[in-house]
């Protein structure tokens, strides 16, 4: 491990206060179930279904735009990690005289991105109906 | 023990608990929850590294979005075919138990094979200009890699293209609820 | 965390103060939503409990801790009662990343008035916010409902949709300021407004240099996605009161529906706070630089130490005056607008906001680029 780094982020904090919070949160549900009055009524223990008695369907089909959501979203958020970089460094590219081609090169790319983005809505892939 | 060390060998047990945990449970959503957890360990292990990016970008594609993608699809299904297919027994725990073994010999031999023909460096390695290293990262993708850069940019296009297609055939992207 | 004991000590004490700088600003945050929503209902909101109804939300929250505790039959137990729990971590992680002061010198140390302090800042708020889907994936499938298993997938649908939209409005910001350090652009927007544009400079000085004078648009659509991260209305038929009961939190009472809420108010502490930060100059006064003020103060107390102390107070005010106003737009927004259906709300997502974003980018890059030539 380099030692000359400076702490760009104090860990031991970050999983300090996780951890506290977990805990915190834990300690107060415990407390409120303790707190509670206990009356079991089987009634109580069914899923709520706007009143009506629970009507149990064999096999429910959710849709398969929740999967393709996801996956188009890992996509186009690589490419806005990319982007991320670049932006933080392009005044520093333009100082030293490369900005044209840093430039260019993530032109070429969110061209490659406006294409993806709108080949998909024109194929109709997310209509939510 | 420093505190430093301390980190580490904390972060490398929860990582790899969580990494045992992924292969040895049985009920799948369990075990995507349990790889969100190595990722969050392995980004944390990159920050002890000085990475921070990188642990960013860990944390938000894999932790937030790819094991995010495993545990909808996971509860789009039925799992109870999947709980019962389970393999349990002595038989398969055994050759489960024997291929893990083999390759991770494998792969230790290979490390150590390779590691042995180094040679050692008397010097550090120099440090990075800024505190987070950004500047070098940005500078070698922008400029040395860039032709890297665009083959990427294509390559997610074409899975989303992909991705489009496959849902299309198997009857899907006009809902069915 | 520190080198010695004492600095330890405070910034173990200082992590603890953020979190439970949240979890007191719900109480505030839910009175002024209920009186506020009173006010622009034509009606008196909670007036009884307290002078102004202000002590509500502590017998609110005493009523929810004696409340009875159960899971329902079908519910996945662990994840039940893990749900309201995770939802509190992304909400914290990402408010203790966030300045909320100058930083306090005190003899030898410097305490930042923040959690910890991130190098690479932004991407960490949006590394932990991305979390935030768990809680809700969590929450619906660990109740064993199918439709709180609907609503959360929805849910997580959109959570994922407008992070796209928020994550791409940054990029023009932090073009602008060269950095992801949230101290060095609250830095960078001190003093007159001025913009250079190929050896030409403008200064308007009865103005601050706020970063919403260089990003307007993307101020407006990472505004309008915080509002979709948070789940509020507009954007909030995941848990929308008339339609979908309570979407994933429909199976959870008492005191875990009361975390839920906490996470959800977290959010938008977040996003407000971001906001400021961003497009308003985070804790710095528009008409006057941190060094100014310090020696302002400095004419009125002799101790240094002190010096420093009230200069951070005051940097907090004014955060927390900015805070305020962007919290009581999120409160103003819901009373006001009407609720988006889920269709509407996705092409707004992929089809509207994701374009502008790229859109700003494009523009934004263009114009730094020209502008140095």
């Amino acid at each position: 491990m380099p030692a000359a780094l400076p702490v760009g982020l104090p860990l031991g904090g970050v999983i300090f206060i996780a951890i506290f919070v977990l805990c915190f949160g834990a300690a107060l549900l415990l407390l409120a179930s303790q707190l509670g009055t206990r009356k079991a009524d089987p009634v109580k223990y069914e899923s709520y279904e706007c009143g009506i008695p629970v009507q149990e369907k064999k096999d429910t089909k959710i849709s398969v735009k929740f999967y393709l959501t996801a996956i188009l979203f890992i996509l186009f958020d690589i490419e806005i990690i990319f982007m991320y970089p670049w932006a933080s460094n392009f005044q520093e590219f333009i100082r030293t005289g490369q900005g044209g081609l840093v430039f260019g090169s993530m032109m070429i790319f969110i061209a490659v991105f406006i294409f993806g983005l709108f080949w998909e809505v024109k194929s109709k892939a997310l209509e939510w109906d | 023990m420093s505190m430093d060390s301390f980190l580490f060998w904390f972060l490398a047990f929860i990582t790899i608990a969580s990494a045992v945990t992924v292969v040895t449970i049985t009920n799948p959503i369990y075990s995507a929850l349990a790889l969100a957890m190595t990722m969050v360990g392995v980004s944390a292990i990159f920050v002890t590294l000085g990475a921070y990016f990188l642990a960013g970008v860990q944390l938000i594609v894999y932790a937030g979005a790819v094991t995010v993608l495993f545990v909808m699809v996971l509860m789009l299904f039925d799992l109870k075919h999947e709980l019962s297919a389970f393999s349990r027994g002595q038989i398969s725990g055994t050759i489960k138990v024997a291929t893990a073994a083999a390759l991770a010999g494998l792969l230790i031999g290979a490390i150590v094979w390779t590691v042995s023909g180094f040679e050692r460096v008397v010097s550090k390695p120099a440090a990075p200009d800024s505190a987070d290293g950004m500047r070098e990262l940005s500078h070698a993708l922008f400029t040395k890699y860039v032709f890297g850069f665009e083959v990427l940019g294509i390559l997610l296009l074409i899975i989303a293209v992909g991705v489009v297609a496959l849902a299309r055939a198997k009857g899907g992207t006009h809902a069915q609820r | 965390m520190g080198n010695d004991a004492v600095e330890i000590a405070i910034n173990t004490i200082k992590l603890v103060v953020c979190f439970l700088l949240i979890v007191q600003a719900v109480p505030v945050l839910v009175w002024l939503e209920r009186r506020g929503s009173a006010f622009i209902q034509n009606r008196f909101g909670p007036n009884r409990i307290g002078p102004l109804g202000l002590m509500q939300l502590l017998a609110d929250a005493v009523k929810f801790l004696h409340k009875e505790e159960f899971a329902p039959a079908k519910a996945v137990k662990f994840l039940y009662y893990a749900a309201p729990v995770v939802a509190l971590v992304p909400a914290t992680l990402a408010f203790a990343a966030i300045p909320l002061g100058a930083p306090v010198h005190w003899d030898q140390y410097v305490f930042p008035l923040q959690g910890y302090e991130v190098s690479v800042g932004i991407v960490f708020v949006l590394a932990v916010s991305s979390l935030a889907a768990y809680a809700i994936l969590l929450a619906g499938w660990g109740s064993g409902n199918k439709y709180a298993l609907l609503g959360a997938l929805r849910a997580s649908a959109q959570v994922i949709s407008y992070e796209l939209a928020l994550g791409l409005a940054i990029v023009g910001i932090i073009m602008t300021y060269g950095t992801f350090n949230f101290g060095e652009m609250i830095h960078a927007q001190e003093g007159p407004l001025h913009f250079s544009f190929m050896g030409h400079e403008l200064v308007l000085g009865f103005l601050p240099n706020w970063g919403i004078f260089y990003q307007p648009l993307g101020a407006l659509i990472f505004f309008a996605a915080s509002f979709a991260e948070s789940n509020r209305l507009p954007f909030d038929l995941a848990e929308g009161e008339a339609e979908l009961v309570a979407g994933f939190h429909v199976e959870y009472g008492g005191f875990k529906m009361l975390l839920f809420f906490i996470g959800e108010y977290g959010h938008m502490i977040v996003a407000s706070a971001l906001m400021a930060t961003f497009f308003f100059g985070g804790y710095g006064l528009g008409f006057m630089t941190l060094a100014e003020l310090s020696a302002s103060v400095a004419t009125v107390v002799q101790d240094p130490n002190i010096v420093s102390l009230v200069t951070s107070l005051i940097t907090f005010a004014v955060f927390s005056v900015k805070l305020a106003v962007f919290l009581w737009i999120f409160i103003h927004v819901r009373w006001t607008l009407p609720r988006f259906r889920y269709d509407q709300l996705m092409d707004l997502g992929w089809k509207t906001m994701l374009p502008w974003a790229l859109f700003n980018t494009i523009l934004t890059a263009t114009l730094i680029y020209v502008g140095h030539l």
